[in-house]
């Protein structure tokens, strides 16, 4: 009996010394805790001087333990780096998992954002994209399929899709994964960026023209998740590529949120706008931005037109009602590619 | 562990594995392939040029481990090097994955022209060189040339190539298109009186076999595709194989002996398993596809009463013969973009300079090349340029897309010295002994690159570049870091070669090869087809006669 | 859900390793703390100077500094060029003595002109032979070389070449644009 109770006393004292400190680390700022091990210096620098700053790492990563077998893995590894002296491994990598369980902590803030991104094409899911059975039967799964959709994929698409082949039936290999979207907040936005945002927002004088110049804030903000690399290029270092209609060179806006779009909504190899995904506008658009028009997070352009038009065109038509896909989907004018001389 | 006994085991999941695979499991025998790598995997290696098969820096992203698998090179004063995969050219790599080489292949799919079959009537006897007509022409091979060309796949059309050899079918898949460089070397060459026509290549133009066409991925050569449209034996032949349900494909094993019966015959092999536990496995019969190297390596390293010296080698030739190919060529510089880098980056190719040259023996292709990354390309200067500092990098920054280049392979001789040991006291992972290469190139190599490169740099000329210079190969030691063949030659006589025209071991009469080691001559060209085809020759013959 | 509590016993455990792998490793973050896997901090400040004369900032766009070729050639060194740091350890010391003898003055405090009149003797094996018994001091610049075009040619994955800034130099758009492939 006595035995047992100074057992059970033991463990109380040990459960509420364990738990009281656990939650103090918990509370505490991150520059005692997490920041204390230099594995992870890279991540609080330019966390401490993102936007996020304000925001704790326990709000988007949790406590030490409940962010999932991954992450546990990985602090153990790092635990286990000081006793044997190996400097490998010191890349901290997110699984999937991680990722979306991120996202839900994005969510609580950006309310709005993720509304507009539900509603429009990019809250899609491993389900319709792999599983869209005409689009499997003209051309099988394949690699690069992730580098857009389910690009934080900790497998192979051997590992996602079942068979890998245009003959079908196909299924995901894990039935969960149907429902989890493929292109997640994190595929365009990095969270840690460098640079203190609100410093951005100073203003400098351009002597030639003595202008005042606004620095741009979305980067490195915006930044695309390169599967291939397995971290983020920022959007202003992302390429701008030359596109041809007709075999003639286009202008092409140089918005550097344009450069991220048409990384998926690619062309094809001959660099053709309006090929493949692309819709580079060419006609009487050309030269407009992806992000003229379309709103970022939901896609939508139903109200752009007036950003630009008057109500009515040159010609006394109200522009909203004019034959292109804008007003009709049918149309065989489409509103990236519609001229002049398609009516004239 | 003990494994049920099969009809057949095949060595090696390469070009030629992977084509008698298919052949035997689809007449119904139970075949085992045994493969050292594994199946290849994109997200690996995506597109990193320091670990592609072209610029391996860090690390061969298709294998071998550099640590675990060792050779010796033997220099001309017989010191002994021991290299691996980063050594570079002396180590003579070669791939080990499922589809081996043909995973991260250019894929240009030549055939081999009826000369190179009868090297030794064609040229005569060539002092210091071994030069010997095969036991089979081409007319025999050209069927298996089909087979290879439909059910791999390959993109081609040679109506404007004069030297073009005959066919019965055309090619499944139509030819593709010129790039910029392409079109204006190709437009130069013609007025220059030669003959360039689109480079036939295992790669889908549109989609074939249920996979997709093309993309004109930039990282192409060195590389495996992101969409699935290079076509080697990994996603061709040895899914076929594998869905008759007789194939099974086992990979991460080494195999380190052939075990032979008291009758001389062979019986199965002794190989270490993914875990490296040892494994045995009998079967009725064994083909060996592991390279000229690897090959020649597992023959000497199986050794029995009937055969002290490895299996079949009581005349000593097994690794002898040992060849490559000597690229050679010419750079131009011209003073507007001439490359845009879409992928692959070689489109044409000239056979004006395999055997139709006065005095030239053997000769071989030209081609526009492949795209060259940025380090690749910090490495290529013409002579006499910084190769470092303020200038080399304006070089970079003002050349990149301006410079085009024209390379082929020549034609090797063949020397009874260039060959592949085994090294008793250098031993690999799993206790082997490993392949120890010697050799140094005939004389006649290195003339008829300086030939070639002439002649690439005057098309480069008349194209207009502003500036050329030539890199002429094939000297120092044997090239078999690129095509080797040749180890274990195909022959009537069992003095002067190591197995008959079926690629059966001389008086083995179960044991077979069907790698580039029949290749009794290496030919002007780069020879995977010609590999198919050996395989799939070798596979009928079997079926019909076993 | 059993998972679920599987989980959460794994987590303990895990959190008991953590509270203990705390007290231990203590000592060792006291330690003055670099960024390298392999260089000192000295070493790191001199090779960043050479091999920014190797691929200097010029008008054609930033050198091996700004993109971090140092990340590179320190993580190669640590994790797969482990046969050269011997020649590394040795052949920086041996820089630094042959500069102190020639300019009397550490490489990495010499001026431009200096520097590069350094490593032209260095290349030409024209250095004191004194501190180059054994190693050469023409072979050491042709790898440092080397290892300085493949971390600003290479992929930044490999820890140089930051945000493919030699890549722009010369004009290669990354990530390659090319869409799927609907049949025309």
């Amino acid at each position: 009996m006595k035995r047992s109770r100074i057992i059970a006393i033991i463990f109380i004292i040990a459960f509420v010394g364990f738990f009281g400190s656990y939650s103090a680390w918990n509370a505490a700022q991150p520059e005692h805790t997490c920041a204390s091990c230099h594995e992870i210096n890279p991540s609080f620098h330019s966390w401490q001087t993102s936007a996020h700053r304000e925001i704790k790492c326990v709000e988007c990563h949790g406590t030490a333990l409940s962010n999932g077998l991954h992450s546990l893995q990985e602090k153990g590894n790092m635990v286990l780096m000081h006793f044997t002296g190996d400097k490998h491994s010191a890349d901290i990598r997110m699984s999937e998992e991680q990722i979306l369980a991120i996202m839900d902590a994005c969510i609580r803030c950006h309310q709005t954002e993720y509304s507009q991104w539900a509603s429009g094409g990019h809250s899609t899911t491993y389900g319709r994209i792999f599983l869209d059975e005409s689009h499997n039967q003209m051309e099988q799964p394949y690699w690069d399929c992730l580098r857009c959709h389910g690009m934080f994929y900790d497998g192979t698409i051997y590992d996602l899709v079942e068979p890998v082949s245009t003959s079908g039936p196909w299924k995901l290999k894990d039935d969960q994964m149907a429902q989890r979207p493929v292109i997640p907040c994190m595929t365009c936005h990095q969270i840690h960026t460098e640079n203190d945002p609100y410093g951005q927002f100073a203003q400098r004088l351009d002597h030639d023209h003595a202008e005042p110049v606004v620095f741009d804030t979305r980067f490195p903000a915006v930044a695309l998740y390169l599967r291939s690399d397995k971290q983020f290029l920022r959007a202003d270092f992302l390429p701008g590529v030359d596109f041809f209609h007709n075999g003639q060179k286009i202008n092409v806006s140089d918005d550097p949120l344009q450069r991220l779009c048409i990384q998926c909504h690619a062309p094809n190899f001959r660099r053709e706008a309006g090929s493949e995904d692309n819709r580079t506008p060419y006609g009487v658009h050309e030269g407009l931005s992806c992000m003229s028009c379309h709103n970022a997070h939901s896609g939508n352009a139903r109200n752009s037109c007036v950003n630009c038009h008057p109500a009515t065109s040159n010609c006394g038509l109200d522009i909203t009602t004019m034959n292109t896909t804008f007003f009709n989907p049918q149309s065989e004018h489409n509103i990236h590619f519609v001229s002049c001389d398609d009516c004239h | 562990m003990s494994n049920k006994h099969v009809k057949a085991i095949i060595i090696g999941a390469g070009a030629g594995g992977g084509c008698i695979a298919k052949e035997l499991a689809g007449a119904g025998f139970s075949v085992v392939l045994l493969e050292r790598g594994g199946w290849p995997v994109y997200d690996e290696y995506i597109n990193d040029e320091l670990i592609s098969q072209r610029t391996q820096v860090l690390r061969p992203a298709f294998g071998p481990d550099p640590e675990k698998n060792p050779r010796v090179f033997i220099h001309p004063d017989g010191t002994r090097q021991v290299t691996n995969s980063l050594s570079g050219a002396i180590h003579h790599h070669i791939a080990a994955c499922v589809g081996s080489g043909t995973v991260s292949y250019g894929a240009m799919a030549w055939r081999f022209m009826p000369e190179d079959f009868k090297m030794r009537s064609t040229y005569g006897e060539v002092p210091g060189a071994a030069l010997e007509d095969w036991p089979i022409s081409y007319n025999e091979l050209e069927p298996f040339y089909q087979q290879a060309e439909w059910e791999l796949g390959v993109a081609g059309d040679d109506s404007e190539n004069p030297y073009a050899p005959p066919r019965k079918k055309p090619y499944p898949m139509p030819a593709f298109e010129q790039n910029v460089d392409g079109e204006l070397l190709s437009a130069a060459a013609r007025r220059l009186g030669l003959h360039p026509f689109p480079i036939p290549m295992l790669r889908n133009s549109v989609p074939y076999l249920n996979r997709p066409a093309c993309i004109r991925n930039r990282t192409c050569v060195g590389y495996q595709c992101p969409v699935d449209a290079k076509n080697g034996t990994q996603n061709t032949v040895i899914p076929v194989a594998m869905s008759t349900g007789n194939c099974e494909v086992r990979t991460h094993c080494q195999v380190a002996e052939i075990l032979s019966s008291e009758n001389g015959k062979v019986k199965g092999v002794r190989y270490f398993d993914e875990n490296n536990r040892e494994q045995t496995q009998t079967a009725d019969l064994v083909v060996v596809a592991g390279s000229a190297s690897e090959t020649a390596r597992l023959l000497l390293n199986s050794k029995t009463r009937l055969f002290p010296n490895g299996l079949g080698n009581n005349y000593d030739l097994v690794g002898r013969f040992f060849q490559g190919h000597a690229y050679t060529g010419a750079f131009g510089l011209f003073d507007y973009e001439v490359k845009t880098y879409t992928g692959p980056g070689a489109t044409f190719g000239l056979c004006d300079f395999n055997h139709h040259v006065e005095g030239m023996i053997g000769g071989g292709l030209l081609a526009n090349e492949f795209n060259r990354m940025p380090y690749l390309f910090s490495q290529t200067r013409p002579p006499g340029a910084a190769r470092w500092g303020k200038e080399h990098k304006a070089f970079q920054a003002k050349n990149f897309k301006k410079m085009a280049e024209l390379h082929g392979p020549i034609q090797e001789m063949p020397m009874y010295e260039n060959r592949v040991t085994v090294d008793d006291t250098v031993r690999d992972f799993w206790g082997i002994p490993v392949a120890a290469i010697t050799g140094q190139r005939h004389p006649l190599d290195h003339e008829n690159c300086k030939y070639l490169s002439a002649r690439a740099e005057e098309i480069l000329k008349e194209a207009g570049a502003i500036q050329t210079w030539q890199s002429v190969g094939g000297r120092g030691s044997v090239g078999g870091f690129q095509h080797q063949c040749g180890t274990t030659r195909m022959g009537n006589d069992p003095k002067t070669s190591v197995t008959d025209k079926y690629g059966r071991v001389h008086d083995i009469d179960n044991l077979f090869i069907a790698d580039g080691s029949l290749m009794v001559t290496g030919g002007g060209f780069n020879p995977v087809l010609t590999i198919n085809a050996l395989g799939f020759w070798v596979g009928k013959n079997i079926v019909e006669r076993m | 859900m059993s998972h679920q509590i599987i989980q959460d016993r794994r987590e303990f455990l895990k959190a008991s390793i953590m509270a203990f792998g705390g007290a231990i490793m203590l000592p060792s973050c006291l330690r003055n703390y670099t960024p390298f896997l392999f260089f000192t901090a000295d070493e790191a400040l001199l090779l960043t100077a050479i091999c920014e004369q190797i691929i200097p900032a010029d008008e054609n766009g930033p050198g091996a500094t700004q993109a971090g070729v140092i990340y590179y050639i320190d993580k190669q060194l640590y994790e797969v060029f482990t046969w050269e740091q011997d020649k590394y350890r040795l052949g920086l010391t041996a820089i630094n003595e042959s500069s102190l003898e020639l300019f009397s003055a550490n490489f990495d405090m010499l001026p431009t002109d200096k520097q590069l009149l350094f490593l032209k003797k260095m290349e030409g094996n024209e250095l004191p032979d004194s501190y180059w018994k054994d190693n050469s001091a023409s072979g050491f610049f042709r790898t440092i070389i080397q290892h300085t075009m493949q971390g600003f040619y290479g992929p930044p994955r490999h820890g140089g070449n930051k945000n493919y800034i030699s890549y722009k130099m010369i004009n290669l758009d990354y990530p390659y644009v090319v869409g799927r492939n609907l049949y025309e």
